[in-house]
């Protein structure tokens, strides 16, 4: 197998992580997989090896999402606005754990633009200049919509988060 | 002094130098209401790296391997029977994860002496271990300690940062426990590691090892002149 291909499969499982956060279902954050691969393959010739792939990758799968987003983003709206004011007033555990749902409505409730800051940061830990590059924003806009995102996220999960 | 929300936020993800976050820490000194926001900054990144953490652990759909495996033989899948080996596995992950670690460091500071194994574990040695015995947060060095803490058993934990490796190191019977180890964050920049700029992800871990809030420079100087045992 050429190093490309298995640099791509070695990224997979911390993409499809990425895809999850930013879709609203399981089968929907493959599909987007599916589709920044594709576009990785196709466009393997602006990859410039010794540059991270992780931040290539995160940054089509990232475009990938707002192309197909875009199309039926007004039918997915409505549904999440049901769907998480659903989990107001759902307790966590003993312990203050919030479960999976409470989390998943409270990050789709985000607008795109803090969900993926959200995303890159909080979940796939990257540094905020690198998600700041990735996003392709300056260090200021990212750092205001990081804050907005977590402010929103914690209102939301209320005192246990 | 006020503190703005983006750099209380940048502070609880050590994204901020020493002297900004020297800055803030006093503001949280005087106000509790800021370092209240703070633990919760930290939480809800806990709380979605648990939540998400599990994603990447899961065998990766045959059709998305596929699209890179066209043409090839049908490979074993690695993560997928990662789960399923037994015991003595973890045996060689660990032997797996110190001949990496030797390698950066190796590379790096001709300094293999940084990580010893036994029975399968792995430990801090030379340097690093003197600097996790020594070291309080606030001294600079080749190796870093910004955060110590105890985990849930109790023991003491400290993140660590080194141009080789980060990681975070646990203390018991045989000495330093190495329970989480990456290359280097700091690798290729300046001899001396930069104070504040600890992984986000590697604090997030250790975060999720707490039990409590993160030792405070008294209580970390108490622990060391204890000889970190609990």
């Amino acid at each position: 197998m050429a190093a490309f291909e298995d640099d791509l499969l070695a990224l997979l499982p911390r993409l499809r992580r990425f895809a999850r956060a930013l879709a609203r279902d399981a089968a929907d954050a493959d599909d987007l997989c599916q589709v920044a691969l594709e576009k990785a393959l196709r466009s393997r010739a602006s990859w410039q090896p010794g540059t991270r792939m992780d931040s290539w990758m995160y940054r089509i799968m990232r475009n990938s999402w707002i192309d197909t987003a875009r199309s039926r983003s007004r039918a997915a709206q409505t549904f999440v606005e049901e769907e998480a004011g659903l989990a107001v007033g759902v307790e966590g555990d003993a312990e203050g754990r919030l479960i999976q749902h409470d989390i998943d409505a409270a990050m789709h409730a985000l607008p795109d633009e803090q969900r993926e800051a959200v995303a890159l940061v909080l979940i796939e830990g990257l540094a905020y200049k690198e998600a700041a590059e990735v996003l392709d924003i300056p260090m200021g806009t990212l750092t205001s919509r990081l804050v907005r995102g977590r402010q929103a996220l914690m209102a939301r999960l209320g005192e246990a988060a | 002094m006020s503190v703005d929300p983006e750099m209380l936020m940048a502070y609880a993800d050590g994204e901020l130098g020493p002297i900004e976050a020297r800055r803030v820490e006093r503001a949280i000194a005087a106000d509790p209401a800021l370092a209240e926001q703070v633990a919760q900054h930290r939480a809800l990144r806990a709380a979605l790296s648990t939540r998400f953490a599990p994603v990447a652990e899961e065998p990766v759909p045959d059709r998305l391997a596929a699209m890179l495996r066209s043409n090839v033989v049908e490979l074993p899948r690695p993560s997928a029977r990662a789960k399923k080996l037994p015991g003595w596995a973890r045996w060689g992950g660990a032997v797996a994860a110190s001949l990496a670690l030797g390698l950066v460091v190796g590379h790096s500071l001709q300094d293999p002496g940084y990580v010893r194994t036994r029975d399968g574990q792995l430990y801090a040695s030379g340097a690093l271990a003197g600097a996790l015995d020594k070291q309080l947060a606030s001294d600079q060095g080749a190796v870093l300690t910004p955060v110590s803490f105890r985990d849930a058993q109790g023991s003491y934990c400290r993140v660590f940062t080194s141009r080789a490796a980060d990681g975070i190191a646990c203390h018991g019977a045989d000495g330093w426990t190495l329970r989480q180890t990456r290359p280097g964050a700091q690798q290729g920049k300046t001899d001396y590691a930069q104070a504040g700029s600890a992984d986000p992800a590697l604090m997030a871990a250790a975060q999720d090892m707490m039990s409590g809030d993160p030792l405070d420079a008294a209580a970390e100087a108490q622990a060391r002149s204890a000889g970190w045992r609990r």
